[in-house]
């Protein structure tokens, strides 16, 4: 082992992570690259041939068609086009929106991004928090506690984000009119720093966050009763007990060492639930990437599509990251170099 | 002098979740003399762990007291509160050393902070640096380097965390420990540095009893006072360790001295290959001498329940000795 | 045997079980029993409310919404089916090769898996689905299964690496079984439990998958699935007009489905998985 890494453990651990994440990512470009390229044929044509059985002047499709030749560079060989490629995504240039022409696709997305984050981090972050304290509890307790809890939990975690967005708008939304079915914030109002729109943005934040929300509590829920559990049958819970430890300080030390791997279930959490937060925000035509996305599938905007899939894939990868950091930092295992992999 | 703990006709068994009960201690009636080792020896499975789980005060689901007296110090034990038993039996009369010590220290806690919590939680008025002296004063007493309370466990050594655990079950100077395989993870060399920790704790008179689990019978030899075999739930022969060592009188005992363990690597727990045939199955143990279908000396009268059979001082469960007198119990 | 007893006995998987069973004659026997329209054809006018013809009433276009309802469970079944087949072969396969090989092999084949599960599988799937112009729901089922293998073969490995070191393994390896007797003989029927679990979770996956791809617009072209009726349902507006038989039923069936699945799997989870039963 090279010579920095000694007595550094956490270092070692760090550049490790850094590393397969840094080869995570190019896997991702690249898929984002090639993928797309496995359509039959010329990709371009295939697309504006798609495009031109709606209603689009041939004039435009004509300009369209030559954007689009120079920005895919068919016309080079497949390295060099991955390389014009991978050189624009590094600075930021993701291409020309095709259904808002001539915008480019980073701006779009930019104005989108936020109300995602908006959305979903604080969704899964209480959700974590929440779910994280019921399982706790749903082990320790055991018994009826733990049999309502749990399969309340299984019940909220498999009844799929949109299922349950789709149930709330009828019900909250449309059978009793409580919270706005749809948008971000009412007609009328602009995104700015006031408090009448804060309010309003809140008031159509409520039902979108709760529907995510319950799912994720439900999903957190289950992982930390079974690691919980797990933990509570543990030789060294039961040598504490032994040793007559009490019952409030053997639940301390199960209840830390059970959170150390749900860490990793927050990281995981980004990437799986992102998906079905997604389609949530379809549902609710809330102004993020998600809508953004459905609107661009329906119009086969290939360019911000493919723009959208790489920032959803670049913002997990740095969650996760963070997450590993953190990870590192809080187990001493790691910090002392026990354990590379978790 | 009374005895520290005594079980009488004990019957520990554990529920399984097809309903089932695993008789793993099935009708034992043994007891602990203050200031004696006391060696449990009998094959993995025989229900050593058991029989000290519930000596050691510690039993849990889904292990249960069906049925039999469980007394601590002449008292009934099972009639103590949950708190009393936590805070004035476990780790402070009665202590143990777990089997598979190597597991049995929280890989996220520093020994210094289970000391703590150890002794504060038997005592809530002491201080913390107060907990942290008098282990560090314990451990210099018994030769060992106090810088193991600042260590994580995973940072400790197999043996080292064997001793450290055997210092931190004795911290509040229990009357009697148990220890239960102590030396099956360890290598020669540490195998004797733990057994030489356990005297020396008799020695300092740290802690007066012992009872020392095993299913290496030859092992007590070196530290024994007293010998109980056990087979499939029961105990087969109960007396002084040379009678035992030298002179077994029930056939199993017999195997069990005569028996070469053969060791066999990346085996935790080695089988005894000088008696053929396993051990019967825990749920539907055979009706008479459990022993029968693998005792070479098996007649006509086994199949009926042995009773204890006295040989000077010692007692036998075989019929073979049947016209010896009954033994006494003492 | 004796773990076959005690799954009967456990109220959560046998509870999973039969609500599986009921969906699935549902969605296969309905069709032909239920039913004599197809899931296209225009059997009364908008949004027709629930009657004595239409016992779920219609659709935006005048379609029967129960006839869609059983040919779209049928379809999801089966992607969700040929996805977790594909995702449980291809995860056993490279799981079990990592887990047995060791050195290089394992190392490149865990690495590859690592990387691939760091990537947000819906990614993968969206530019997946996108450039595969006809999508029948096989395709589709093949495409989620090909995202969703990494979970399973590294929970897969973890299970052969410690099922390489048991005795009856070490014993076959001492009297020179070779490596893909060992594998098939030694190994495999050692995780059958395990595995039908890890298949029955990809099932589960690829049911919500194929649900999330329709919903998003990337569902199987001339087919209903559950997806696809929730797509229509987003599209046509059907929650705001209140039009409630027109996606509550696909919502229900949905939920129900993976509720009973994930059911079943807690509950062999509990019997399989000794260190999660309940001792308190
Ligand atoms: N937690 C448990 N649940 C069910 N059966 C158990 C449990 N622990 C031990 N047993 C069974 O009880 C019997 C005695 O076990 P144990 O006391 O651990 O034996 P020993 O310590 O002599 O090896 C064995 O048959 C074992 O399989
Ligand atoms: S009672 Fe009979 S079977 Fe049992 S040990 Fe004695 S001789 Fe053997
Ligand atoms: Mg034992």
């Amino acid at each position: 082992m090279l010579r920095v890494f000694r007595n550094r453990p956490y270092l070692l651990y760090l550049t490790r992570k850094a590393f397969w994440y840094l080869v995570a990512f190019v896997a991702a470009v690249a898929l984002n690259f090639f993928l797309p390229r496995l359509i039959p044929g010329n990709p371009v044509s295939v697309i504006v041939g798609q495009m031109s059985a709606g209603a689009v002047e041939s004039a435009t499709l004509e300009r369209l068609y030559t954007a689009f030749m120079r920005d895919f560079g068919l016309d080079q060989p497949l390295h060099v086009q991955f390389w014009t490629y991978l050189t624009g995504v590094l600075q930021g240039d993701l291409g020309t929106s095709f259904m808002l022409y001539p915008s480019k696709v980073w701006d779009v997305i930019r104005q989108a991004l936020p109300w995602t984050v908006a959305l979903q981090v604080p969704a899964i972050l209480v959700g974590w928090i929440v779910g994280n304290v019921l399982g706790a509890l749903a082990a320790y307790k055991g018994g009826t506690f733990d049999r309502f809890a749990f399969t309340g939990s299984l019940m909220l975690s498999s009844i799929p984000y949109f299922c349950l967005a789709i149930i709330f708008v009828y019900a909250f939304a449309v059978h009793w009119p409580l919270f706005p079915a749809s948008g971000g914030y009412s007609f009328g109002y602009f995104p700015e720093w006031s408090w009448a729109f804060f309010v309003d943005a809140l008031y159509h934040y409520a039902l979108p966050f709760l529907s995510l929300v319950l799912v994720a509590i439900g999903g957190q829920a289950i992982g930390m009763r079974e690691m919980a559990i797990y933990e509570l049958n543990t030789d060294y819970v039961n040598y504490a007990k032994k040793l007559g430890v009490s019952d409030r300080r053997v639940v301390r030390y199960v209840f830390r060492n059970a959170m150390l791997p749900q860490i990793t279930g927050l990281a995981i959490s980004f990437g799986t639930l992102i998906g079905g937060a997604l389609v949530t925000e379809a549902v609710f035509s809330y102004p993020g990437l998600g809508s953004l996305l459905f609107t661009a599938i329906r119009q086969v905007d290939y360019p911000m599509i493919q723009g959208i899939t790489l920032i959803i894939t670049l913002t997990v990868l740095l969650a996760n990251f963070l997450v590993d950091i953190a990870y590192g930092f809080i187990d001493p295992r790691i910090r002392a170099g026990q354990v590379g992999e978790r | 002098m009374p005895n520290v703990v005594e079980v009488e006709g004990l019957e520990a068994y554990y529920r399984t979740p097809a309903g089932d009960d695993i008789k793993a201690v099935d009708g034992v009636s043994l007891a602990v003399r203050e200031g004696e080792v006391l060696g449990i020896a009998g094959e993995s499975g025989c229900g050593k762990t058991t029989l000290a789980q519930v000596l050691g005060l510690t039993v849990q689901k889904p292990l249960y007291v069906r049925s039999g007296k469980v007394l601590l110090e002449g008292r009934n034990a099972l009639a103590l509160d949950r708190e009393t038993m936590r805070r004035e039996v476990r780790g402070k009369t009665i202590s143990t050393v777990p089997q598979g010590a190597m597991n049995s220290l929280n890989p996220t806690l520093r020994v210094r902070n289970l000391v703590i919590d150890v002794m504060r939680d038997h005592n809530p008025r002491i201080r913390r640096r107060e907990a942290v002296e008098r282990a560090r004063e314990r451990l210099d007493l018994l030769g060992l380097p106090p810088r193991v309370l600042e260590a994580y466990p995973h940072q400790l050594s197999g043996g080292m965390k064997q001793r450290v655990i055997t210092v931190v079950s004795t911290l509040l100077d229990p009357v009697l420990l148990i220890v239960d395989e102590p030396t099956s993870a360890l290598d020669v060399t540490s195998q004797k540095v733990a057994i030489k920790l356990l005297v020396d704790l008799l020695a300092k008179r740290i802690i007066r009893s012992i009872v020392f689990i095993t299913h290496e019978l030859p092992l007590l030899r070196h530290v024994a006072d007293r010998i109980a075999i056990m087979y499939a739930g029961r105990l087969v022969e109960v007396g002084a360790m040379e009678d035992i060592v030298f002179r077994p009188q029930h056939p199993y005992a017999e195997g069990l001295v005569g028996s070469v363990l053969v060791p066999e690597p990346g085996m935790k727990e080695r089988t005894v290959t000088g008696i053929p045939g396993r051990p019967p199955d825990m749920r539907r143990p055979p009706a008479g001498c459990r022993f029968a279908p693998r005792c070479p000396k098996r007649f006509d009268l086994c199949d009926r329940d042995p009773r204890p059979f006295g040989i000077d001082g010692r007692e036998v469960w075989c019929w073979l000795h049947r016209d010896q007198p009954n033994a006494e119990r003492p | 045997m004796e773990l076959l007893r005690i799954l009967l006995r456990s109220n959560r998987f046998m509870a999973g079980f039969w609500i599986v069973t009921a969906v699935l004659a549902f969605a296969l026997l309905g069709p032909t029993l239920l039913t004599d329209v197809g899931p296209f054809q225009r059997v009364g006018g908008l949004f027709n409310p629930p009657s004595r013809d239409a016992l779920l009433g219609t659709d935006n276009f005048g379609r029967d919404v129960f006839t869609q309802l059983m040919y779209g469970t049928r379809t999801s079944l089966y992607i969700g089916l040929v996805a977790g087949f594909v995702a449980t072969f291809i995860g056993v396969t490279i799981g079990t090769l990592a887990g047995y090989a060791s050195g290089v092999i394992e190392e490149a084949l865990m690495g590859v898996t690592n990387v691939l599960i760091t990537i947000p599988p819906i990614v993968v799937l969206i530019l997946l689905s996108v450039a595969v112009d006809a999508r029948t729901a096989t395709t589709m089922g093949i495409i989620i299964g090909v995202t969703a293998w990494p979970w399973t073969a590294r929970a897969v490995r973890a299970q052969t690496s410690s099922l390489r070191t048991r005795e009856h393994v070490a014993i076959a390896r001492i009297s020179g079984v070779g490596s893909l007797e060992m594998m098939l003989v030694e190994i495999l029927p050692y995780m059958f439990s395990y595995i039908f679990m890890a298949f029955i979770l990809q099932l589960t996956g690829g049911i919500l998958a194929e649900a999330t791809l329709s919903m998003l617009g990337l569902g199987p072209f001339q087919t209903v699935s559950l997806g696809t009726l929730l797509h229509w349902s987003l599209l046509w507006e059907s929650v705001r007009v209140g039009a409630w038989w027109a996606f509550i039923p696909a919502t229900v069936f949905l939920s129900i489905t993976t509720f009973s699945l994930i059911l079943m799997n807690a509950g062999m989870d509990e019997i399989f998985n000794p260190t999660l039963r309940h001792t308190r």
